[in-house]
């Protein structure tokens, strides 16, 4: 009966979110802009890996060669889902639409940039290297202290862009698995936990008793909740990092430097006197070592979270660098089409190689959502512990 | 070309080094767990949180080694 209900809740939870989801892409479906889809059909694998660990404006699913174009390119049929874009420009006010309107609103992409229509970067612009800019940096020199007249209105892109509504994904996923778990403690109170509760359980338990309790003391119960909204949301997010058409949202810099960040107030925070002594006057050395130390110390405090930060970062990247150019390696060793027995030679290996990566992936996905809720404990335990002041008698 | 060399070796020397690191500790942490496997958990624990720790630096090495090659 407990479970019929559940499932119910959740059948019903899950209904809300794809209204939600229709509500979001009814004005404008799943359709492709036809202009400018003549491509090179060639794939260059450099290009192809930053597409995908980089975040996008619209969320591009497939794409489908459909015809050849008059220039002897492929034309292409993108299907992509649409994705709401806020803009805020200073002549035309407060825009709202989805993306695939972004040229009848008088926008377009390159490069994962936003660009009023017509005024992107031509592509050799982008290539132009150091001569270039250095040629531009010199004639801003040149005129520092002109006041130059801005040309065109100012743009703030406040879209929704793919890597934000893979955290609103997470955050739904992340909802409706512990609102099912904290039903089940609601209903089996006494009683063994059933179904997903006692999947989450040993889990839960663990972040408390492993991390919290072991590094955080008496104030143990009050960061709990913290670290376990950060280890599950790293872990889900790293998981559907994994699956197709899902994005890597902790591989992007935004994301991990944010989560350092309430990390690194919730340091401030809890620091006690003896944390900033310890820092600005380091206890039983001699003078000229607490100069030393004061740097030390300093430079301490910001790369704690910084590297949390590019730790959780450079390892999802990592992972995802590297199941890309694996596959990218059969289109590489193939020429393109050009010489197929070796990219059908190449594929099975890379396939194989590809299926060991994603294995080490999901382990790194839980060791990463462990390790940052590790350190943030650590660091929060470091910061609140008081010493006794017997540094010059025993040392 | 040489900035793309450089950020190679580079992201070579720094796997060198983290490899050297975590090999080092993975090494001592089973040997002590073998000496007294009742304290397997805590000794686990450690090593994982110090290997984060010594991968964290050869993680900024091989941040700076891909903005080289991508800038």
């Amino acid at each position: 009966m407990g479970h019929k209900n559940t499932f119910k809740n959740m059948f019903k939870a899950a209904l809300t979110a794809a209204a939600f989801f229709l509500l979001l892409f009814a004005n404008t479906g799943l359709r492709a802009n036809h202009a400018e889809h003549c491509e090179n059909p060639d794939v260059k694998p450099s290009n192809e890996v930053m597409h995908h660990i980089t975040d996008n404006h619209n969320w591009h699913i497939a794409s489908f060669p459909v015809g050849k174009c008059e220039s002897g390119e492929t034309e292409y049929f993108h299907l992509e889902i649409p994705l709401p874009w806020l803009i805020y420009n200073s002549e035309k006010g407060i825009q709202f639409f989805m993306s695939s309107a972004a040229h009848e609103n008088g926008y377009e992409i390159a490069e994962g940039e936003l660009y009023l229509l017509g005024q992107a970067p031509e592509e050799e612009a982008n290539h132009g290297g150091p001569e270039v800019l250095e040629a531009i940096e010199e004639a801003a020199e040149e005129h520092a202290g002109v006041e130059v007249e801005p040309h065109g209105p100012t743009i703030l892109d406040f879209s929704l862009t793919r890597t934000s509504f893979q955290m609103i994904l997470i955050g739904l996923v992340l909802l409706l698995i512990f609102m099912a778990v904290a039903k089940g403690y609601k209903k089996n109170e006494d009683h063994a936990p059933k179904g997903i509760q006692s999947f989450m359980e040993p889990i839960v338990m663990f972040v408390r008793d492993d991390i919290a309790r072991v590094y955080l003391g008496k104030k143990a119960d009050k960061y709990t909740p913290y670290l376990l909204t950060l280890f599950f949301f790293i872990w889900f997010s790293n998981l559907l990092g994994l699956t197709p058409f899902n994005s890597n949202i902790a591989g992007s810099t935004s994301v991990t430097i944010a989560l350092a960040l309430i990390t690194f107030i919730l340091i401030l925070a809890n620091s006690t006197k003896d944390f900033w002594l310890h820092i600005f006057w380091f206890p039983g050395v001699p003078v000229p070592i607490k100069f030393l130390m004061m740097i030390v110390e300093m430079i301490g405090l910001i790369v704690k979270p910084t590297a949390l930060a590019i730790r959780l970062f450079a390892n999802i990247t990592a992972g995802h660098f590297m199941v890309l150019s694996l596959i990218s390696l059969i289109f590489i060793l193939g020429k393109n089409g050009a010489v197929p027995a070796a990219g059908w030679g190449t594929a099975p290996v890379a396939v194989a190689f590809t299926t060991a990566i994603f294995a080490l992936e999901m382990i790194v996905a839980i060791i990463q959502a462990y390790v940052f809720a590790l350190l943030t404990a650590v660091f929060i335990g470091q910061a609140m512990e008081t010493h006794d002041h017997d540094h010059d008698d025993h040392h | 070309m040489e900035a793309l060399a450089g950020a190679g070796i580079g992201a070579g020397l720094a796997a060198i080094g983290a490899g050297i690191g975590i090999g080092r500790l993975a090494g001592s942490a089973v040997e002590g767990i073998a000496r007294q496997p009742e304290a397997a958990g805590e000794i686990r624990g450690n090593m994982i949180l110090t290997a984060a720790f010594v991968e964290g630096v050869a993680l900024f090495a091989e941040v700076v080694c891909l903005l080289i090659a991508l800038g």
